[in-house]
């Protein structure tokens, strides 16, 4: 048979089938087996050993301080993102595009060069670090450092997120709000806020995510050491570099479905937290 | 100008009258004195200055860039001025921020909360005043009666239609009493149908709450519709503000003229009380009286101001201006418009050749006549029908005669 002959049976397109066949071809190997893996490996020895392997204090240490760190520097960004996007989008000033090529950098420099950064900058015997040691503080190699590496690595997301909704916002809103009689804070409480709410949570969400997963920039500044600066990725690294492969599984797998639950939200909350804001 | 009618709302409570009431405009309720704008070299505005009376609308009528939208935001503090003060009933709020203003301003894209409904966005002018919940409560049920949207307080702006946005605007502004009411194109957004109801609507309206109000347009049939005055703005200037039937039937320059409505445009020269064109002669004594012998002008006519006859005899009242050929004859709804091409090359009468019917522009020379625009109301132009190549005599009713300072512009 001809291919021409296949190629539109009675309406059948075979174009689809194999298209999809192809990218989900492509896709298995690189992104669903290594995936399933982990739930197929940490799951075998029996539910039990997973079990024991998630509530050993050392991995629910690891895990509560990757939450704690990451809670920290999610607000800190959420904040600080929603400030530098309404100052950056509301006034025009002599640099202004340097200062928003610089916000968004940290998504483009290696995370360990971060930490290694953070290390010269904050480190015992660096500039600032010897200043603060002067006082009798720490920074680095105590869960602080884990926030700021956290802030540093995840500083452009949350912004990300919202300028742009800030800048599509429309200026008559706030005009409209101001010639009403409201005081600036009352037009961005009542009026400026609400329309940013799904950027916010998309944004939180994102800054959360990334957070959580942060490895490289966390090991160098962290010291990696158990039940006290050790987080969840770097439980994983220490105990895989141990031969404890359920232990590193478990936590994994805990990473994992909540990597899965909040891009899910993200990726099906969108229109619920959009749905106010359409247009005729 | 603008016919007298009783307007009866759906609701048929409402009964205004749509003529000016020239008794309510007593005191002023706010002023634009010598205000000059300028966006870094571009100058905006130039030394504006006009009134609004209590319980007046002005119409600010311009093409985009005469600075129309820029008196409005100066107004409404969202702007400062270079120079000039603004003044609303009697206090200088020329340093004073928008909200401290009290003005209502409605906006082209109406500008509501995406995520308030309704009945919080007209309420919202109240909550900040911190108006107790009650009286807030009444206010917004008085306003939505008086908009017609009671059955739409519980929506989204996202859920309504443009007009009921627009008025959902009108009433969250109302709601604080502001002193003087700005509409920026409020009508810009609508289609034509909804465009001309709601602007009736908001006339009566305004009639009712008596609140002066500011219009901007380039619309010259809403600011003849909506203006007890017009003020006409061009390049940041105010050329003229008057009546709509003052700036209509006396414009004061040639960009008013052409800009509200059509107007025809002849270069002449002064004579001996009469405007000379070419060869015609337009006895105009009254009208020359502020001008020099020799001295260059314009004579600016109205289609509908001029009469045409196939014989010698113009109607009483209509002064003779030209012989001219109909070149067009175009029935265009309520009127008839004619293309007449007026002779008034300078020439010597040849032998034998009659006074009127002889002219040049029917022969090979004809496009060296200088064509004008004519209308004529249905009855006249069902009594004496025209065809293209019919002779006529030409004549005025009514028209004005500008100097002729500026080259002429495009119309």
């Amino acid at each position: 048979m001809k291919i021409r002959a296949i190629r539109h049976v009675r309406g059948f397109d075979v174009a689809r089938p194999i298209s999809i066949g192809v990218m989900l071809g492509i896709m298995l190997p690189l992104v669903l087996l290594p995936l399933l893996s982990i739930f197929v490996y940490g799951t075998n020895k029996g539910l039990g050993t997973f079990w024991s392997a998630l509530v050993a204090p050392e991995a629910i240490f690891a895990l509560k301080l990757s939450m704690v760190t990451s809670f920290w520097a999610t607000l800190f960004n959420v904040i600080f993102g929603l400030f530098a996007a309404y100052v950056l989008s509301r006034y025009d000033f002599w640099g202004r595009n340097a200062v928003i090529v610089t916000i968004s950098l940290p998504t483009a420099i290696p995370t360990a060069v971060a930490g290694f950064a953070l290390l010269l900058l904050w480190g015992p015997n660096a500039t600032l670090g010897r200043l603060l040691n002067s006082q009798g503080v720490q920074l680095m190699f105590t869960p602080y450092a884990i926030i700021l590496a956290n802030i540093f690595v995840t500083f452009p997301l949350a912004f990300g997120v919202i300028k742009p909704v800030f800048d599509t916002m429309s200026r008559s809103m706030e005009e409209a709000s101001a010639t009403i009689g409201a005081t600036r804070w009352q037009t961005f409480w009542y009026v400026t806020l609400p329309s940013l709410r799904g950027a916010i949570v998309g944004g939180a969400l994102l800054t959360f995510a990334r957070a959580v997963g942060e490895f490289g920039s966390t090991i160098l500044v962290s010291g990696n050491l158990a039940e006290r600066t050790q987080t969840a990725p770097l439980y994983i690294f220490a105990k895989f570099n141990e031969g404890q492969i359920e232990a590193a599984n478990a936590i994994a797998i805990v990473l994992a479905l909540l990597s899965f639950v909040i891009f899910s939200v993200l990726f099906f909350a969108r229109d619920w937290l959009e749905w106010e804001s359409q247009e005729t | 100008m603008t016919p007298k009618m009783a307007l009866a709302s759906d609701s048929g409570q409402l009964h205004v009258s749509w003529a000016p009431d020239r008794e309510q405009r007593t005191g002023v309720a706010a002023s634009v004195l010598s205000i000059s704008k300028r966006f870094k070299k571009a100058r905006v505005l130039e030394d504006i200055t006009f009134d609004v009376a209590e319980g007046e609308s002005l119409v600010l009528l311009g093409a985009s860039g005469s600075g129309k939208t820029t008196i409005l935001r100066i107004i409404a503090g969202l702007e400062l001025p270079d120079k000039g003060r603004v003044i609303l009933h009697g206090k200088d709020v020329t340093d004073l921020p928008a909200r401290e203003r009290g003005v209502g301003v409605i906006f082209q894209a109406y500008a509501l909360f995406p995520r308030m409904t309704v009945e919080k966005n007209i309420g919202f002018g109240l909550k900040i005043r911190r108006v107790p919940r009650k009286e807030r409560k009444e206010t917004v049920n008085r306003l939505l009666k008086l908009v017609q949207l009671e059955e739409h307080r519980k929506k989204y702006p996202w859920q309504l239609s443009g007009g009921q946005q627009q008025r959902v605007a009108i009433a969250r502004t109302l709601a604080y009493k502001p002193q003087v009411l700005l509409f920026d194109e409020p009508f810009g957004a609508l289609d034509a149908q909804t465009r001309v109801k709601l602007r009736r609507e908001i006339r009566a309206l305004l009639r009712q709450v008596k609140v002066p109000a500011v219009f901007i347009t380039h619309d010259q049939e809403e600011a003849l519709e909506l203006g007890d005055r017009i003020a006409v703005l061009n390049n940041g200037h105010l050329e003229q503000i008057g009546t709509p039937d003052e700036v209509y039937n006396q414009p004061a320059t040639e960009y008013v003229a052409t800009f509200l409505g059509a107007a025809n445009l002849l270069l002449g020269v002064v004579s001996e009380g009469s405007v000379e064109i070419g060869s015609a002669r337009l006895p105009a004594a009254k009208e020359t009286r502020r001008f020099r012998e020799g001295q260059s002008v314009k004579l600016v006519f109205r289609p509908e101001d001029v009469c045409v006859s196939q014989d010698a005899n113009l109607p009483e009242g209509c002064r003779r201006l030209a012989n001219g050929v109909i070149e067009e004859v175009n029935f265009v709804g309520a009127y008839e418009r004619l293309n007449v091409r007026l002779d008034l090359t300078h020439r010597r009468q040849t032998e034998n050749e009659a006074p009127l019917y002889q002219v040049t522009i029917n022969t090979p020379e004809r496009m060296t006549g200088v064509p004008i625009m004519v209308t004529r109301p249905k009855p006249e132009a069902n009594a004496t029908k025209f065809k293209a190549g019919d002779r006529v005599a030409v004549g005025l009713t009514s028209f004005s005669v500008l100097a002729n300072y500026t080259l002429a512009r495009q119309r």
